[in-house]
Parts: structure tokens; sequence; C-alpha cells
């Protein structure tokens, strides 16, 4: 769950960047967008906690692909909240990959694993 | 009770995140300079020659296409070879094969070409650079602790296929599916090693 962790963590600073790199405004287009995806990260990892609700993390792909093509082609105020932008995307195709229970096997394998365990003791 | 062979085991992969961990202060330290944040930059050996390197055409012509410094680009490249190392289960290169692939992915060709490319400075920006050695050698550190996890995975899918000749198969496998045939391969494998 580690990286479940580390991406609301950093969606915190996604959603403090608007104000850290000063987007103007009356650039509501920016400001959405960000505390938005902020918003999506926090909720995708928190979710994952929940044993029904495990792969949402990978939400947090479609959000980080948002922030590099929002970075790639929207205006910024200035080139540092492009920069941000773009290493927190790179963060999260990163971490939204890994696994929530990621310390263990898969549970497909845990249940043959087991299943071998109790065919040999019997 | 007999030994076990185990390229997934915490050790090694601990080892990997530490050697990783070392070149991301170095690499952030270097795009702060090429961010503009500090002014001048230590360097024991090139003295000047790396503040060219850092701030040559080819580093702003990259800059242009990437948006980003190269510098902080290798730093988010060495902070993903430890989230890679960090993920999955001790039995990861047969539970997880395609983990093992993105981590070898993000360690092997990424680690060779970015030592290539800083070897390299020296014939396209004629200067040298000290830090930028340093990480490079460190990618090249990370490369020999990586591949023996990288390649039991590979031997173990490779024998799924010659095994099963299914593509479906090997697609489970590679997933993270169960078979018997996958299980019987990874005890193989553990028990004689992936040159047997």
């Amino acid at each position: 769950m580690w990286a479940r962790i580390v991406e609301f963590m950093l969606a915190c600073w996604l959603a403090l960047s608007p104000f850290v790199f000063a987007h103007r405004s009356d650039a509501t287009l920016l400001w959405t967008s960000d505390l938005t995806c902020a918003f999506l990260v926090a909720l995708f990892s928190l979710l994952s906690f929940n044993q029904r609700l495990n792969k949402m993390h990978l939400g947090n792909l479609l959000v980080a692909f948002w922030l590099i093509w929002v970075a790639f082609s929207w205006e910024f105020p200035h080139e540092k909240a492009i920069q941000n932008n773009l290493v927190l995307a790179m963060l999260f195709l990163m971490l939204a990959i890994v696994p929530s229970e990621s310390h263990l096997p898969p549970r497909p394998w845990r249940t043959f694993l087991k299943e071998k365990e109790d065919g040999k003791k019997t | 009770m007999a030994k076990v062979y185990n390229p997934s085991k915490w050790g090694p992969r601990v080892a990997i995140c530490l050697v990783a961990a070392i070149p991301v202060p170095i690499a952030t330290y270097m795009g702060l300079f090429q961010w503009g944040l500090i002014d001048s930059f230590w360097d024991p050996f090139f003295g000047k020659e790396t503040e060219g390197v850092l701030k040559s055409e080819l580093s702003h012509e990259m800059q242009d296409i990437i948006r980003l410094p190269d510098a902080i680009l290798g730093a988010v490249a060495y902070i993903g070879d430890i989230i890679f190392a960090l993920a999955g289960s001790n039995r990861r290169w047969f539970d997880r094969p395609w983990l093992v692939a993105l981590f070898g992915l993000d360690v092997i060709p990424v680690s060779l070409v970015s030592a290539t490319l800083v070897f390299m400075q020296a014939f396209v920006v004629h200067s040298w650079c000290f830090l930028c050695l340093v990480t490079a050698c460190f990618s090249l550190v990370l490369v020999l602790l990586s591949y023996d996890e990288v390649f039991a995975s590979i031997t173990f899918m490779h024998r799924v296929w010659k095994r099963s000749r299914s593509k479906r198969v090997v697609w489970n496998t590679f997933i993270g599916k169960p078979s018997k045939l996958a299980y019987e391969i990874a005890r193989e494998i553990e028990k004689n090693g992936r040159k047997s």
C-alpha cells in the first residue's frame, strides 16, 4: 500500500501547486485541471485501500496522461508549472501500475500455492 | 535444507534501491543548476567545463522537446528504478513477470542509453562533467545488479513458451495467472538456477 500513500502525498502537492506556481486568477481551466486531478488521484488512491476497489489506482494512469497532454498543449503562466506537472505525471504513471498489495503474490497465485501446500499436507 | 535460487529476494532489491538513491540528489543538483535556481556548479576536476555541458546547446534542444531539464528526467528515472525495485513479492520473477519486465525496461535500456550519452559528451559537447560521469557509473552498477532477476524472468517465460507453445498460456503467466506448468518451471529454476 506504500504506493497509494505516496500517490496521496503527491496529490496533496498537486493541489498546492496552483498556489505555489501562482496561476493567474483568470486561468480558470488550469486551476480546475490541477485541482480536479489532485482530487481524483487522492480519491483513486484512497479507494484502493478497499479490498473490492483495490484496482482503482489504475485510474491514476488516466490522470497522468491528462496532465502530460495539458503540459504539452495548454499555455501556462510560466515554464515551472509545466515542469512540475510533468514530473508529477511521470511519477503517477510509475506508481499507478504498482499493485496495491504488491508485497504479496497476486491473489490467484496465493490461492494456487495454498492449494498446493494443503495438497502436500493431506 | 537445499539452497533455493531466488533472484527476487529482498536483499539485492534493497541494494538496488540504495544504489539508485545516490544519483537522485546528484541529478537533482544538476537539474537545479539547469533550472537556474543555483548560480554555480561544483566540480572538483573539470571546473567550468561542467557548466558548459549542463548549459550546452544540446541540453537546451532536449529541454525544448521534453520540456524538462535532462538532469531532472534522469532523477525521475532513478526514482522509477527505486519504485519498480520495491514493487512486487519476493517471488515476483515468476508471480508477476510483467512487473520484472517493466523494471528491466526502466533499468537496463534506459541506464545503458543514458550512460552512453554521458560518455559521448566529450565528442559532442567537447567538455566533461564529473557528476554526470558519476551518475553514469551508478547507472551501469544498476544494470549489473538487476540483470539476474530480469534474465530469470525471461528464462522462465521462454520455458513456459517452449513447453506450452500456447500464446494464451504465455500471456496468462506474464500477467500473473498461475498454472501447473508455470509452477513446475518455477520450481525447476528455483532448484537448478536459471542457467540449467
